[in-house]
Parts: C-alpha cells; structure tokens; sequence
C-alpha cells in the first residue's frame, strides 16, 4: 500500500502545490528582524546594539535577570513603549521587512498582527464570549452570528470550550487563574495575529497550566511566530527553538536552544543557565 | 538618675480619673469599640428618620387637605390671607387656597434631568483627559481648580448665572437655536421664544456646571485605580484609546461612576438657591419650551417660606414641608434606582484589588 502511493505521487508538484498554498510563501524568512536597535528611558540605556533575526514559525526564548532588558525588548516589537514617557530608540525593527515606526505603518494593525500575552491573566470586564471576540469586534474582522463562531473555535483551539461552553454570558473572572489566561490567548488569537509576544505568561500560573500554556504553544507553530520572555529555564528548554540570552543592556548570545544551554560560548551564558547567576 | 525626690508622687502610681477611664477603655477596648461604632452608624439613620418624620408632621394638615391632587395640580393659590378662612377635612385654611405640586416636581426632574445629560459626558472626559491625556504638569493644577470649583458657593454660580451666562446665552447663543432646531419630537421643544436667559435650560446648565466637579474628581480617582495590566491588553490587542475607554476603563469603574452620578444627582435635585435665582421663579406653571421660565421643588421653598409665614392658618407653611417632604421621597426613590442600575451593572465588573 505504502509502494503504491509513493510511486503515484509526484514530489515536485506537491511541493509547487504546497508552495502555492503557503500564505507565508512571498513573506520573508524571517518575521521579526532587528537592526543595531538600543533602547533607552530617558537618559537611561536599557539595551545596546541588538541584531536578530526571528524565523518564521519558530519559538523564541528571551532569558536573562530581571533588569536585563528582556521585556523591554519585547515590549518594543509591538510598539507597547512608545508612549512610555522617556521611551527612545535607534536603530529598527522589521515586521515582515517593514519598519515598524514607518509613517506608513498604521499602530493598530501592527498590533493585530503581533499580539501579546502577559505576566497576568488581564480579561476585559465583560463577559467571556465578550472577552474573545473584543478584538475581533474592535478591528471589525466579524460581526453578529458570526462572533459566537469565532468565540467557539478560538476557546475550543486553548481548550477551554468544554469548560466555559455553559457559561459564556458569565463574568470571567470567576475562572482559575490558569483558564483566565487561556482565555487571554484566545482572545490574542481571535485576531489572527502573525507574531506573538508571552512576557512571562506562565510566572503567575499553577503547574498544570502552565503546561497547558506549554503546550498549546507548541501546536501554535509553525503557523504563528512565538517569543517569550521567560525566568522558568525550564520552560526555555521545553518549548523553544532558539534562545536569546539577555545581561545588563546587551544579548550577550543567542542560537539554538540545545546550543545555548549545553554549549555556551559564553561565561555569562554559561553561568546563567546552570542556575550560578539570578 | 539613682536618687528620686520622695516629695514628688511617682507619677506612674498616681490614680487620675483620665488614667482611670483610660484602664476601663483598655479593660473593655472590644465592647467600647461595639458600641460606640454602632451608635455612631445609627446615627444617620435616625437622623434621616428625624427629619422625614418631623416634614410628615409638619406637613400632614396639607396631605389631608390637597389629598392626591397635589401631585397632579397646577394651581398655586395661597388664597385670601388676610380674609375669611374654609374647613377642608377638619382643617382650617384661607379661602380660597388650592396647590399643587406637579409644575415643581415637572421643574426638578426637568433640570436635573438636563443637569446629568450635560455633566455626565463632560465629568467623564474631564477625568479621562486629567488621567490618561494631560501631562502631569497641566493635570494636576487643573484637577485641582475642578475641586475648587466644587467648593464655590452655589449663591456665587446662581449670581454669575443671573448676570452673565443667562443674558449671554439669551442673546447670542439660544435665539441661534432656537431658528435652527427641525420641528421634530423633543427638539421641537428648542424653539419658541427664548425669553431673558432664566428659565429651565439655564437652570439646567448651571446645576451641570455645579455637579461635574462632583462627577469628575470622584471619577478621576476611579481611573486611577484601574490596573494598567487590562489597559494594557486592549491596547496591545490593536484598540483605540477611545475604544480602550469605552471596553475596559469605564466599565470596569461602571458602578463607581453611576454612584458619583447619583451623588452628582442628587445634588440637583436638592440644589436651592442656584436654582432659585436662574429659574426665573414661576409658580403654577410647567415651562412650554426649554427656554421658559419655571421653578423647582427646592427654589419654591426658599423663595415662598417668607410669604407662606404669614399665612395665619399654617396650611401655607405645611404645604412647603408636604412639597419638601416630596422631595426627600424624590431622592429616596432616584438612590434606590440607582443602587438596582449598579446591582445589575456589576455583574461583569471585576472584584476589587483585582488587577
């Protein structure tokens, strides 16, 4: 049987065909792309001089100490500082090869396109269903019958429909912590973002959420870009791709996962990851 | 120091009656705090009741007399003073004498009405401009002329409402109006004639100015106290500023802002001489349009207690503390409505400390 198909099947043209398929086909390699970027508050430098590349369809883990310039990094992808008073920059950032500061480029449909998680679970004051689709209403992507399709396909990709299917209409903050936060991905998700920024999403979740969070970001890919900032090394290993890792203003090194924790080429690196330096 | 004078009494032993109740206070710190916390939490209770029960005396020779017609009649007739006198239901009046009330409750629902309409949209984006717009060094001097202006004396607004904003806005600003307005429902009543800049849109206008720094400042402190992590998330989610208002900053502090509301609302219903000296003063009559003159519950006592004492008979007097006495039901009833509005609007609002 396995003959059969193999012989029936031309690889080329699946390949052409998958090609054609590929919404991501005519985008850059990389979604995100930073050039000589450094970072300041006021006359304060957070982070210097930082190149990188993000690949299409991976995960990223930003690591480092508190004050390393981590999320503050993170923070500037979708543009959360500029109104952060004091907040300058040089350098770029790229969406798809596109300078996220062009006078070109309208703020808010960045923001649909690289969506974020936070630290906390942070549903609006409405209902479930309401949490959901508010972005999905606010960019006017759906409208009427059509919202509760979309609330019921974004709860049911986390996993949460089972648990919230009865009680859409209800407050949500009577939810655990852990199914707040799926419902913030959900919502995050609702408007289909290419990019997704998680600062910290797991810090104030329970074990089994937070593998929950682990694990639906693993089915995410490679249809969406991940980077998360994270202090679970742990985590860092389990779920990404590459690793950045962020000390005192600077990326000190970045590369592979498996790289980055096994084989660091730098001491700082090094001493980081097994656990020497907080 | 080794030696102690023996003349001085050691202080620490000597039994004052301070040190005694101090002992007793400490001895049964948990009873006092008991009762003295109860007693002072009854007290506004009974002071509502003291004051509700002392207009229903006062004003029951009137309730028997203009029996439910209060409610419904327009007449003010404070009848023959100085002649003959009736017996209505076993109670004396002047002849002659007929009230009702309806023109006045008409007036006080009419301007406060117009009062919240105009100082509910300004107070909210006051408060949202001196939080989340305004750079410090503008918000803070301008929160604090919007508290200031909430300490002005209301005679001093009825005064500036009487001199200047009433002939300014009869002669430049209401005939304007007052041409262009389509004859439909409700606009309909923006036309006619504008009259001398006292009546009930003026009325109106100047108890909006006098509650928005009530509205405002208490809603200003209510945005502060929003988390800035859900802000955050509708702004991260592609949302506008005004759309982040209206979705998360404003519902989540919905209760909060209907009670500055109600605050603000009640002041209006209860605000006097303001009102008094910018209604134009008419006694017995509804206002045909917005710009007609009129009065209000409160205005019309102040402005007839003078005359209603020379009523021999009292039925005067007691029909100003039946008129009062409506008012106090007035408030009564607009808190409860308010308290339901809040019951139901909470229900999706987050629990407090949440972030």
């Amino acid at each position: 049987m396995e003959e059969v198909v193999r012989r029936d099947v031309d690889s080329n043209r699946i390949a052409s065909l998958l090609t054609e398929l590929d919404p991501d086909a005519n985008r850059p390699a990389n979604v995100i792309e930073t050039n000589g970027l450094n970072l300041h508050f006021g006359p304060k430098a957070i982070l210097n001089g930082v190149n990188m590349t993000f690949a299409r369809g991976t995960i990223t883990a930003l690591i480092g100490p508190t004050g390393s310039g981590k999320s503050t990094f993170l923070r500037t992808i979708n543009r959360m500082n500029d109104r952060v008073s004091g907040f300058r920059h040089e350098g770029d950032v790229l969406l798809d090869g596109q300078s996220i500061w062009a006078p070109s480029q309208d703020l808010l449909a960045i923001r649909r396109r690289v969506g974020m998680l936070f630290q906390r679970p942070n549903p609006f004051p409405m209902s479930i269903k309401d949490n959901v689709v508010a972005g999905v209403k606010a960019h006017g992507i759906a409208k009427g019958k059509q919202l509760d399709v979309v609330a019921e396909i974004r709860l049911r990709e986390v996993g949460l429909w089972d648990a919230v299917k009865d009680r859409l209409n209800e407050s949500p903050y009577r939810l655990s912590g852990g199914q707040q936060q799926l419902l913030c991905l959900a919502r995050a998700l609702a408007v289909g973002p290419e990019v997704l920024l998680l600062d910290e999403p797991t810090s104030a979740l329970d074990p089994l959420s937070t593998e929950s969070v682990e694990n639906l970001m693993r089915t995410l890919t490679p249809a969406l870009t991940l980077i998360v900032v994270t202090h679970n090394l742990g985590q860092a290993r389990r779920v990404s791709d590459n690793t950045m890792f962020f000390y005192e203003g600077r990326l000190v090194e970045h590369g592979p996962t498996s790289q980055v924790f096994e084989h660091a080429r730098e001491t700082d690196t090094a001493r980081y990851v097994n656990g020497l330096m907080g | 120091m080794l030696t102690s004078n023996p003349a001085t009494v050691d202080p620490i032993r000597r039994d004052t009656s301070s040190r005694r109740i101090g002992r007793f206070v400490r001895r049964h710190e948990e009873g006092v705090w008991r009762v003295s916390g109860r007693t002072a939490s009854l007290l506004p209770v009974g002071a509502l009741l003291f004051v509700v029960i002392v207009l229903a005396i006062k004003a029951w020779p009137a309730i028997k007399v203009n029996g439910f017609g209060f409610l419904t009649s327009t007449a003010w007739l404070p009848g023959n003073t100085y002649g003959g006198v009736e017996h209505v239901h076993g109670v004396m009046i002047p002849a002659g004498a007929r009230y009702g009330a309806w023109p006045l409750i008409a007036g006080t629902l009419q301007t406060s009405a117009i009062a919240i309409i105009i100082a509910l949209p300004i107070s909210i984006g006051t408060a949202f401009a001196l939080t989340e717009r305004l750079p410090r060094w503008i918000a803070q001097p301008v929160g604090f002329f919007v508290e200031i202006l909430a300490g002005i004396p209301s005679v001093l607004i009825g005064l500036w409402g009487v001199l200047v904003l009433g002939p300014f806005l009869a002669h430049d600003v209401y005939p304007i109006v007052a041409n262009n307005v389509p004859n439909v429902p409700v606009l309909r009543y923006f036309a006619g004639s504008v009259g001398y800049g006292e009546g009930l849109l003026t009325s109106g206008l100047v108890l909006g100015l006098m509650i928005v720094p009530i509205i405002a400042s208490t809603t200003r402190d209510l945005f502060l106290q929003v988390p800035p992590l859900p802000k955050e998330g509708a702004e991260a989610l592609g949302m506008t500023d005004a759309e982040v208002a209206r979705r998360v900053t404003i519902p989540w502090v919905r209760s909060g802002i209907i009670g500055a509301t109600v605050l603000g609302l009640g002041r209006a219903l209860g605000e006097t001489i303001a009102v008094a000296m910018v209604s134009g003063s008419v006694l017995g009559a509804i206002a045909p349009n917005v710009y007609g003159t009129m009065t209000t519950i409160a205005a019309t006592i102040v402005s007839q207690l003078d005359s209603a004492a020379t009523d021999g008979t009292g039925f005067a007097v007691s029909t100003l503390a039946e008129a009062g006495l409506l008012l106090a039901v007035i408030s009564i009833v607009v808190n409860l409505l308010a308290r339901f509005i809040v019951g139901r609007s909470s229900r999706m609002s987050a629990p407090v400390g949440r972030s």
